[in-house]
């Protein structure tokens, strides 16, 4: 008796052990049953769960969320720029027997996934000039209005940009995601993450950029001797205006007061002309005869008529 | 079984335990006397006293307990000292929720342990080195802070939420500053890190990495080292301009305000000059008319008296003087009239 509840125990201790009835599914995975290698079941709900032991495997998945870094590398755009571009997406295998089936393994998904998208980037992206996917909207931008220099990028001014970085990632998924659906996978987001010039380019670029400040230096210089120079005309305009100003009031004032002395002088003197003229020709006599000045003078004069005759005539 | 066990623990715990385990084996096998029994025994007790310890685990402030039985996530629990299942039957991940955590983009005071965790391996210029939207190359650092605002999603909804973060925040922050001028990135910079800090919490949400972003600051935005000395010299030029400004203003100010002054007395000594002009005149006037009224009453003397008063003062004052009596003839050429003077 107690040798055959002995057996019983080790018998089920070996079919725990090496059977392994029980297998737990974490929060985080998914789980395919395997019969004899063949996929026979899907558990994607986490905790406890039993299998036939011996005959069926679990192989298990994850459910959350998966990383995928994407380098397509240098890709010329359709303005023939040569950039090198850096995307990634987040993935998760939606269906696990499929998965299975098509794909294996999570790092020969990410090879999968490489070539696909990869292929979706660069197809993108050479038909496609480099704003539209370096903008997302048509948001104008506050940009030095002179810059004028290496415009042959059409880009560098406002343009109108048709396709943008979003709705560019949006057709790039949109291209792969009946391809994922065959893998078992499903992409949640695909993002371009870096943009940049390839070396060569990016030189160019930054000699464009220093042309560039250079004749926003040279605009802020031939501005500040624009203003200097209006400054100064201002001045001098302001100084003409000033000195004219004032010398016409002061020409005014001393022609009214001349009208108004001559008026005042008329209203006198005409009162009797000859009296005045009889007054002011002897005040002249006064001052303007003094001892250099010789004198032949009548004794018909009136002055000397006395000097021959005293009598009255 | 359990019931099994602890009646089998009693005996051995009354007694006082030695630390010594072959004393315990020994007293155990004297006890049960067959030696395969008590060797289970042994284990038996040793698995329930670890049991126990694994059983009971702390949460400390700041933190919470992500509670998993089989795998499956059941509840989660505060800071403070709680009780699971034993033997791996229930796991607890602790998850600091409250911890503000900082992830650096493009500067240099991140570890390059740390930061080699993350695929790409190229230096941390990259990470702040990007276009904008007027095709320009300009460095962007900036640092986000988040905290881990729901353990569940942290943990269990994506698997790499540090690297997620990365990859987003600089897809992000591409994306804002793809939108910009070079001159908005550098100016502008409180508007992008708003921009960015909205944009970059509705993505993180939708992947449900489960991190609350606390905040999102822009460090100095600068150009490329080579391209770096031409924006210096704009400024210099800027400050040049503004130089040439106030020179020529200074220069304004020095002499307008003289020549205003100028101006004024100008018109002041115009004003002084009519006014002398018509009182000199009114003057005049009225001394005339003060005249005229007294030669009126008197008119012929007046005229003699005025006449002769002035001859007289006239006449004794003069140089040679020729009285003629234009009947006598040829005395004309007598005179000497080039001498000077009077005698």
């Amino acid at each position: 008796m107690k040798q055959i509840f002995g057996i019983i125990v080790a018998a089920l201790i070996l079919v725990v052990l090496v059977g392994q009835p029980f297998y737990t599914v974490d929060e985080r995975d998914q789980a395919l049953i395997l019969q004899f290698g063949k996929p026979v079941g899907v558990e994607t709900e986490p905790g406890l769960k039993f299998k036939l032991p011996f005959i069926q495997k679990v192989k298990t998945f994850p459910k959350i969320l998966l990383e995928w870094d994407g380098d397509p590398g240098q890709i010329p755009t359709k303005d023939k720029t040569f950039i090198s571009i850096d995307t990634f997406a987040r993935w998760r295998i939606k269906d696990p027997l499929t998965f299975f089936r098509a794909v294996r393994t999570e790092n020969a998904a990410q090879e999968k996934l490489d070539a696909i998208i990869d292929a979706a980037t660069y197809d993108y992206i050479t038909s496609h000039n480099l704003i539209e996917a370096v903008r997302t909207s048509n948001r104008s931008m506050k940009v030095e209005e002179m810059i004028s220099v290496g415009l042959p990028e059409k880009a560098r001014q406002q343009v109108e940009i048709s396709m943008g970085r979003e709705k560019m990632t949006r057709g790039i998924l949109e291209q792969i995601a009946p391809k994922m659906v065959q893998l078992g996978i499903e992409i949640e987001d695909f993002r371009i993450k870096r943009i940049n010039y390839v070396a060569e380019v990016q030189k160019k670029v930054y000699e464009r950029m220093i042309a560039e400040r250079r004749q926003i230096s040279e605009k802020f210089r031939s501005e500040g001797q624009g203003q200097s120079k209006r400054i100064e005309g201002e001045r001098q305009k302001e100084l003409r205006k000033i000195k004219s100003e004032a010398y016409r009031t002061a020409e005014e004032t001393k022609g009214t007061a001349d009208a108004e002395a001559i008026k005042i002088y008329a209203n006198a003197f005409n009162r009797d002309p000859e009296f005045y003229s009889f007054i002011n020709t002897l005040a002249i006599y006064k001052e303007s005869l003094d001892e250099s000045t010789n004198i032949i003078m009548s004794t018909k004069s009136e002055f000397f008529k006395y000097l021959k005759n005293y009598k009255k005539q | 079984m359990a019931f099994d066990n602890e009646n089998r623990e009693n005996p051995w715990k009354k007694k006082d335990a030695p630390p010594d385990i072959e004393e315990v084996v020994r007293r155990l096998k004297s006890v049960f006397g067959g030696s395969g029994a008590s060797l289970a025994i042994i284990i038996v007790v040793g698995l329930t006293v670890l049991g126990l310890f694994s059983a009971v685990y702390q949460i400390e402030t700041g933190a919470v307990g992500v509670v998993q039985r089989f795998g499956e996530y059941i509840y989660t629990v505060e800071n403070g000292l709680h009780i699971k299942l034993p033997f791996g039957i229930d796991t607890v991940t602790k998850v600091r929720n409250a911890e503000v955590v900082s992830e650096e983009f493009g500067m240099r005071t991140v570890q390059a342990g740390v930061r080699t965790q993350y695929a790409s391996g190229r230096q941390y210029q990259n990470e702040s080195l990007m276009l904008t939207g007027d095709l320009n190359c300009v460095l962007v650092p900036w640092v986000v802070q988040y905290t881990r605002s729901d353990p569940y999603k942290y943990l269990f909804k994506v698997r790499d939420v540090r690297g997620t973060l990365h990859d987003i925040s600089e897809a992000i922050m591409r994306r804002v500053v793809g939108d910009r001028s070079i001159n908005e990135v550098i100016t502008e910079r409180r508007g992008i890190a708003v921009a960015a800090k909205r944009e970059l919490q509705k993505a993180l949400d939708e992947a449900e990495t489960g991190i609350q972003v606390v905040n999102l600051e822009l460090k100095k935005t600068t150009v490329p080292e080579p391209v770096q000395p031409s924006f210096n010299e704009v400024n210099q030029a800027l400050q040049e301009k503004e130089k040439m400004i106030l020179q020529a203003n200074e220069a304004y100010y020095k002499v307008i305000p003289a020549a205003r002054g100028d101006a004024e007395r100008m018109v002041t000594d115009a004003e002084g000059y009519a006014l002398e002009r018509i009182n000199r005149a009114t003057g005049d006037a009225n001394r005339f008319i003060a005249l005229l009224r007294e030669y009126n009453k008197a008119k012929d003397v007046t005229r003699r008296r005025l006449y002769l008063e002035a001859m007289g003062e006239v006449i004794p004052r003069l140089g040679t003087k020729y009285v003629l009596d234009p009947d006598q003839q040829g005395l004309l050429p007598l005179l000497d009239l080039g001498r000077k003077g009077g005698k």
